[in-house]
């Protein structure tokens, strides 16, 4: 690893010092080396084992008002003098009517347990037999489960941030992520159930926990009855609830705001959810699933509240957004690409340019145990997974998700039995103002690829049968 | 690029013990630009070339991608790709085969008129402010934004069998939309414009006109009536709602491994699985996947597989002929393979995508379909779609859509969707114009880590029966 740390540090340097030659004022190298392992289940076997060492540097530069990006997997010298062309070549028509300079050196915190050196350097042949043991848990829960598909994605990555103004930011950390999908037979009764969670550390995999998880899920859907469209208390458990903080995190985003999902951009200041609804962004949390001491620009991460008690206060910033917005950067730069035909895995990946996200978002534990909350339910649905879940109307924040498994029928307090597919069709403000009971636990959920910290919540909404 | 590194990564592969090998070195350069609410968000050039390298071990799968496009670097990803594959190898009771594929030797190219690169990045700029701009055709129009993608590969396919293929590719689409609001009312358009080729689609094309249509048309909606429910209602589709439509109940279910259960775990599986040959529509409809036809989105002549492409025949006269295969796959239906397998970058194991989908068509005129409605809705311009797993109850908002009285169009409606099950509006499918067209569509996701491809699809307009759904 260090002469990979070498390597990358040396293009770095070598990238700034050409674009100082070449009279730009300002220049920012953001080197990656990102290693993701990901073994795909299916059809109770190994379907295939892939890997990725993505290896390159994202550069921006600035000269006068104008801001360029490029970015290269060849770091030669040759490729760097070409990437430092590139990122001018973008810069020149792009003359921003605001003042711009990439972030100033800062003292960086530090965050526990983001790290692991057992799952950076497991050995495929292992990771291998940790994604088999979710089948095997899942195949021996009972005799029912017919089908396993899933994946255990092992990610491995490493940064530094350099820029003109002397920083120097390295960064490092591991995650993984495992789900199964399992689906159970009786008869014509046909049934799936899913478990998926992600960790910074191997001793936080246990396949055996996800397999037996899916599987339970699975069986317990055999018996189900259609449901009867109307609007219910609707309890939604770890994972439909991390997708609402998934959707809620995208919402403050100032660029996604601005550009695609409009539906908070007027509402900061304002009463968006109830006031059992506070969202925390947490990246110095020791362990968490997004935890970072530092952004993808080098600016140190800090706890803050986005909305509290329900009210909106604030959109997260990189410190590009935070220009626009004539607002200081909240150390919320992540790098990703969304353009199509573009790689963008799991990790760190360096051909986009930063964009504002909360980096470990999280709803604020509320008193009630999970069961209680079932228990305080008369009439009313659990929810425990969302499958294909949009905000059809961006602007508006109609919202639906299809309710693919895990869907059961309350009464009284107690889980009365499983229901068939369905689908909840509301409107994402609704959802948020009407949650009368948040969990008091934080658990790891989420699906494909997007996991959180997560409690559970109970809110209202539209649902229909859709089977 | 130095063509014999995918032939060295091939017999590197062969030379540890695989079954089969196949390589693709890949040369990409993307250009990426956002501009909205007149400012530009993004200016982007990147550059990448290294090699996949895919083995098959004892009937399993093993992938290694790399930019270190060394001899070194290239042997230690064939190792790894071995390597991997051997350990899962224990894990695969049924063992992985191929469907025999003869092995081409050839190259070829998109047709380019201009060079993506051979306009400067800072007049591309320019044009695209432009265009932005002329969205605010009024106060109206809060909102707007312009985007634009060009891609440029170069990829050498190689494998064991003796297959060494060549393509140059070129992709380039702008997508334009306009958010409008009075009032309490906010509205939006959007329109994409895009081709396999190069900058010249944007000469074509008269984007600053088109501009001011998409300002002018989210404008319009903001008068247009919202839309009221109603079952099983005469809808007729316009081709750029049935490219999404398509896409979403015919495209993805239509791909052999999710068809074989292999997509459970995130997409989902398909509501024909077991049918081949059974009739699932109504005589009228017939669905293509055709990724040979010059200048769409999804062109190509050989699949990430080396397998020759043709016109792949989904759906004929109502009964579901076939899928997209891999050569995998191909071995397990006992089919021949069909050319659907694609990565979106070296660094990706190939899947089976679509290429360009589109509805097959009749013998209407646009015209004549509406005449004959006595009282029904014309679908314009896809939105958003919301599928469940099966792809089965499918939900799909549109642009705006028309009320049609006595064979007139009357009101303009906002705020629309249809809603069906797949079967039953296959079943209502009953007439098809002559005219196709095959739209771009860029962002088709798949895979885990997640695959954003660009594809075609489309068809003629169609008349069916839906029910239609005030979505206010």
């Amino acid at each position: 690893m260090a002469s990979i740390l070498t390597s990358l540090r040396e293009a770095g340097k070598t990238v700034l010092e050409i674009a100082e030659k070449k009279g730009l004022d300002e220049a920012e190298a953001y080197v990656v080396s990102n290693k993701v392992l990901t073994i795909r289940l299916a059809n109770n076997a190994v379907f295939e084992s892939k890997g990725v060492h993505d290896i390159g540097l994202g550069l921006r530069v600035i000269k006068g008002n104008m801001l360029g990006f490029s970015s290269t997997a060849d770091l030669s010298k040759r490729s760097l003098k070409k990437l430092v062309d590139a990122a001018t070549s973008t810069a020149k028509a792009r003359k921003l009517p605001f003042k711009y300079s990439f972030p100033k050196p800062r003292k960086m915190p530090k965050v526990a347990g983001v790290y692991s050196r057992k799952l950076a350097e497991l050995l495929s042949e292992k990771a291998v037999e940790l994604a088999y043991d979710m089948v095997e848990a899942s195949l021996g829960h009972s005799k029912k489960i017919v089908d396993n598909a899933g994946v255990l994605n092992v990610v491995n990555y490493e940064t530094l941030v350099l820029n003109s103004h002397g920083v120097l930011a390295r960064n490092r950390g591991t995650f993984f992520e495992a789900s199964l999908n399992a689906t159970a037979k009786r008869g014509k009764s046909v049934s799936e159930g899913s478990e998926a969670t992600a960790g910074r550390s191997l001793r936080e995999l246990k396949p055996k926990d996800i397999g037996e998880k899916a599987a339970e899920m699975a069986v317990s859907g055999l018996k189900s009855k259609k449901l009867k469209e109307d609007t219910y208390t609707v309890i939604l458990d770890y994972e439909p609830a991390q997708e609402v903080i998934a959707y809620v995190s995208y919402l403050v985003s100032p660029m996604i705001a601005k550009l695609y999902y409009p539906l908070f951009l007027d509402k900061v200041g304002k009463k968006i959810a109830s006031p059992q609804i506070t969202l925390i962004d947490n990246p110095l949390m020791p362990n968490g699933v997004g935890s970072t001491p530092i952004d993808d620009e080098g600016t140190p991460s800090k706890k803050q509240i986005i909305i509290n008690k329900g009210v909106l206060k604030k959109f997260v910033y990189d410190s590009f957004y935070g220009a626009i917005d004539k607002k200081k950067t909240t150390g919320n730069a992540i790098r990703t690409s969304f353009a199509v035909g573009v790689s963008s895995f799991p990790g760190k990946n360096y051909n986009g340019e930063p964009i504002p996200f909360p980096g470990n978002p999280h709803f604020k534990p509320g008193k009630w145990k999970r069961d209680e909350i079932v228990e305080e339910t008369q009439k009313g649905l659990l929810v425990r997974r969302f499958h294909y879940t949009r905000l059809t109307n961006p602007t508006r924040g109609d919202f639906t998700s299809v309710l693919r498994m895990g869907l059961y029928h309350l009464e009284n307090g107690e889980v009365a039995g499983a229901l068939k597919k369905s689908r909840l069709l509301d409107n994402l403000l609704n959802l948020l103002k009407n949650v009368d009971a948040v969990s008091d636990k934080l658990v790891v959920a989420g699906s494909w690829g997007d996991y959180a910290h997560t409690p559970v919540i109970r809110t209202k909404a539209h649902v229909t049968s859709i089977d | 690029m130095k063509e014999d590194l995918a032939l060295f990564a091939v017999q590197h592969g062969s030379k540890l013990g695989a079954d089969y090998v196949d390589a693709r070195l890949e040369d990409h350069y993307n250009e990426i630009i956002i501009v909205a609410n007149s400012k530009v968000q993004r200016g982007i050039i990147n550059r990448k070339c290294g090699i996949g390298v895919r083995t098959l071990v004892d009937g399993a799968w093993g992938f290694q991608s790399t930019a270190d496009l060394t001899k070194k670097g290239i042997r230690q990803a064939a190792k790894i790709a071995f390597k991997v594959a051997k350990a899962s190898s224990k894990h695969v009771p049924t063992p992985a085969k191929l469907a025999p594929a003869k092995a081409y030797k050839t190259s070829y190219k998109a047709k380019v008129k201009v060079d993506l690169e051979d306009v400067a990045f800072e007049d591309k700029l320019k044009q695209i402010i432009t265009w932005e701009k002329k969205l605010y055709t009024s106060k109206k129009i809060v909102r707007g934004i312009a985007e634009y993608t060009g891609i440029k590969i170069q990829k050498v396919f190689a494998n064991s069998e003796g297959a060494r293929i060549s393509f140059s590719n070129s992709v380039a689409w702008a997508s334009l939309k306009a958010d409008s609001k009075r009032g309490d009312v906010t509205q939006f358009y959007d329109r994409i414009i895009g081709h396999s080729g190069g900058y010249e689609i944007f000469r074509k094309n008269d984007m600053e006109k088109i501009g001011s249509e998409v300002g002018r048309k989210a404008e319009s909606l903001l008068k247009a009536k919202a839309c009221k429910t109603e079952n099983d209602a005469a809808v007729i589709l316009d081709n750029d709602y049935a490219a999404l439509l398509v896409h979403e109940i015919v495209g993805h279910p239509s791909e052999a491994d999710r068809v074989l259960g292999r997509e459970a775990a995130w997409a989902g599986t398909t509501w024909w699985a077991g049918k081949i040959g059974e009739k699932i529509g109504s005589d009228h409809l017939t669905a293509y996947d055709d990724p040979t036809i010059n200048g769409t989105l999804g062109y190509y002549l050989y699949d990430d597989e080396g397998v020759k492409a043709e016109r792949k025949v989904l759906i004929e006269k109502g009964v579901l002929k076939g899928h997209m295969q891999s050569r995998e796959t191909a071995a397990v239906f006992g089919v021949k393979p069909n050319a659907g397998m694609r990565a979106i970058t070296f660094e990706y194991i190939p899947l089976i995508r679509m290429s360009n989908t589109f509805f097959g068509e009749g013998d209407w005129k646009k015209e004549e379909l509406i005449e004959e409605t006595k009282h029904g809705y014309l679908i314009s311009c896809m939105r958003h779609p919301s599928i469940d797993d099966k792809r089965y109850n499918w939900t799909i908002s549109a642009q705006e859509a028309y009320e049609i009285k006595n064979g007139e169009l009357t009101t303009h409606l906002r705020d629309v969707a249809l809603t069906s099950i797949a079967p039953k509006f296959f079943k209502s499918m009953n007439a098809f114009t002559k005219r196709i067209e095959v739209l771009p569509l860029p962002g088709c996701g798949k895979g885990d880590p997640m695959q954003a491809l660009y594809v075609g699809n489309g068809g003629p307009y169609i008349r069916g029966v839906a029910t239609i759904l005030g979505v206010q």
